[in-house]
């Protein structure tokens, strides 16, 4: 399951780490965009296979964020 | 002599009519998982209350001896039927006649829906699964008729556009929609689309044709494309639960633009208030909340959860428009979603703005407003969208707004858009977390003392010195002592408080005679 970001703005802080099994709503990175911190939540339970991004980052809109098992 | 005979040719074609496109077609189309018109219908409607007319409108078939011995019918079927107790009227293409694509008979009663509505003033529903027409026609050798409308009949989109703004249209997307019954589908005040519908102006074979683009149909207008554009309102999971959120839309409403909506009785206490109002917004201004969870907590509870219904949430996200009730009115509710670009107002934001608050307006439904706006949207992207204009059009709506308005500041009111949320004559709150202003201090204050900041012995430290000095002005305290806004209040009051105000402004509201709603240009 492919997790991609619904705005644009910079990787401010990774919360999860690869091979961490997520449970619906866990946030695996915070991104900030406009001045606040936005979490990228993990939509539905499974294991995080791989991350996309690193901080600092620069993330566009619809970009591919993580990717669960 | 009696009339026996053509007695029994009535009976004849009635059964006929029922055949739609023949049991091929009927299988073929349960077998994609789909219903046809006269099961969606049933299913829609309450037991056994359809009125159906124009059932004998089709194309007969004679045999040698001139006798009936085949029909097809208009592929379009509408009529009367009562939806939880209430008249309305529906209509849809039959699929399983030629697509949908209509059939003189069936394109006549398809136009006739809308008149029929304004005639009686009725809720309208449109189930639709159907395509536009063909470069050939129906001018088949056995449904010939002279090309084209005579230039003295009224234009089919007369009624079309004038629906709008004199009863509630509720229409749902159940399979491919194309060209005319696209057109249709989205001119109404609540679209709902299928997992597997598809709304397309053209097909692929005409993209691929003319743009070169090879896409299946889903890819061009699937719901993923759909609710984002804007032209569908929300997503249903299954047929069933389109036809239970068009049911659940219509609850909401009067039965036409000269009536009022019917009050219910709430089973929900008028003086609940919810104790974590108090501490839901973060006093970190960079952490976000979920506005959503406020709504919820403010508006009527029923027994299935809350009683908001929002609608469009995937177009323009940093805005929450939906219905519910309080008291058991009626009411429009706006919210900002600071999840979004910090719940600022994007070009998408402000034209679902501008369509909600006309469609509260068009139906005499209160609105209540609760407010997170930092601003227009800024930056490249929004100013190639001419956010500037989108935004100032939806203010004017605002501004324009006749309805009761009552806006609940919850944390930020910055810049022009803030005037988007606050209604002529509102009731306004406001939260101990609200912060109004030009600019959000974050960001004005590094523009606005550039020279001060750099010439300190340390910039940072005047910075912080500075934002803590304004963010301070910006409270809420000396808003009230002014009298700019009606009431600081705990958060906890906000539904006794908004209660209080709606039983006031409805009761003023309905001492007028309630009419259409039309407004002049806008930017």
């Amino acid at each position: 399951m492919q997790v991609k970001s619904e705005i644009a703005g910079s990787v401010w802080k990774i919360v999860a780490e690869t091979g961490a099994d997520m449970a619906a709503d866990d946030v695996i990175v915070i991104l900030e965009s406009m001045k606040m911190e936005i979490p990228v939540i993990a939509p539905k339970a499974g294991k995080l296979m791989q991350l996309h991004i690193a901080e600092g980052d620069m993330i566009a809109e619809g970009q591919l964020i993580a990717t669960l098992e | 002599m009696n009339w026996d005979s053509e007695i029994d040719e009535i009976k004849q074609r009635r059964k006929l009519a029922k055949q739609q496109g023949g049991k091929d077609a009927i299988k073929a189309h349960h077998e994609k998982g789909r219903l046809t018109i006269r099961e969606r219908i049933d299913a829609l409607l309450d037991k056994n209350s359809f009125d159906e007319i124009g059932e004998g409108a089709g194309v007969p078939d004679y045999n040698d001896k001139g006798k009936l011995s085949d029909f097809q019918p208009a592929n379009f079927i509408l009529g009367f039927g009562r939806l939880d107790g209430r008249k309305v009227i529906v209509g849809g293409e039959d699929f399983t006649v030629r697509g949908g694509s209509p059939n003189p008979a069936g394109l006549r009663k398809s136009v006739y829906t809308e008149r029929l509505a304004l005639q009686y003033k009725l809720p309208l529903i449109r189930l639709h699964e159907g395509g536009g027409g063909s470069v050939g026609g129906t001018n088949k050798e056995k449904d010939r008729r002279p090309l084209g409308d005579p230039v003295f009949s009224e234009s089919r989109f007369v009624p079309l556009a004038e629906t709008l703004s004199a009863v509630p249209v509720a229409s749902a997307a159940l399979g491919p929609v194309a060209g005319l019954p696209a057109a249709r589908l989205v001119a109404s005040h609540f679209t709902v689309m299928t997992q597997n519908a598809a709304v397309l102006i053209a097909g692929p074979q005409v993209v691929k044709r003319a743009l070169g683009h090879d896409m299946t149909k889903e890819e061009l207008g699937g719901p993923q494309v759909h609710l984002a554009s804007g032209a569908i309102d929300n997503l249903a999971e299954d047929e069933d639960d389109a036809l239970g959120q068009i049911r659940r839309f219509l609850s909401f409403l009067p039965d036409n633009a000269w009536s009022y909506s019917e009050k219910l009785t709430s089973q929900d206490k008028a003086d609940r208030c919810e104790d974590m109002l108090a501490d839901i917004v973060p006093t970190n201004r960079r952490q976000p909340f979920q506005m959503r969870k406020i709504i919820d907590a403010v508006v009527d509870r029923q027994d299935s959860g809350s009683s908001f219904f929002e609608m469009s949430r995937k177009y323009g996200p940093s805005l929450i428009t939906g219905l519910a009730r309080l008291d058991g009115e009626s009411v429009g509710v706006i919210g900002n979603d600071c999840m979004y670009y910090a719940g600022a107002m994007t070009a998408a934001a402000a034209q679902k703005l501008r369509r909600f608050v006309d469609f509260c307006n068009s139906f005499h439904l209160p609105i209540v407003s609760f407010v997170d706006e930092p601003g227009f949207m800024i930056g490249p992207d929004s100013e190639k969208a001419g956010t500037i204009r989108h935004g100032t059009a939806a203010i004017s709506a605002v501004l324009q707004s006749r309805v009761p308005w009552a806006s609940v500041q919850v944390l930020k009111a910055f810049g022009v858009a803030a005037q988007a949320h606050f209604g002529p004559d509102g009731y306004v709150l406001s939260w101990p977390s609200a912060a109004s202003g030009a600019l959000p201090v974050e960001g004005g204050v590094a523009v606005a003392f550039a020279r001060e900041i750099a010439a300190a012995e340390d910039p940072a430290a005047r910075q912080k010195e500075l934002e803590d000095m304004l963010a301070a002005s910006q409270s809420p305290f000396p808003r009230a002592e002014g009298l700019s806004v009606h009431e600081i209040i705990d958060p906890r009051e906000t539904r006794p408080k908004l209660i209080s105000w709606l039983r006031l402004a409805v009761a003023a509201m309905q001492t007028a005679t309630p009419g259409p709603y039309l407004t002049g240009m806008r930017p």
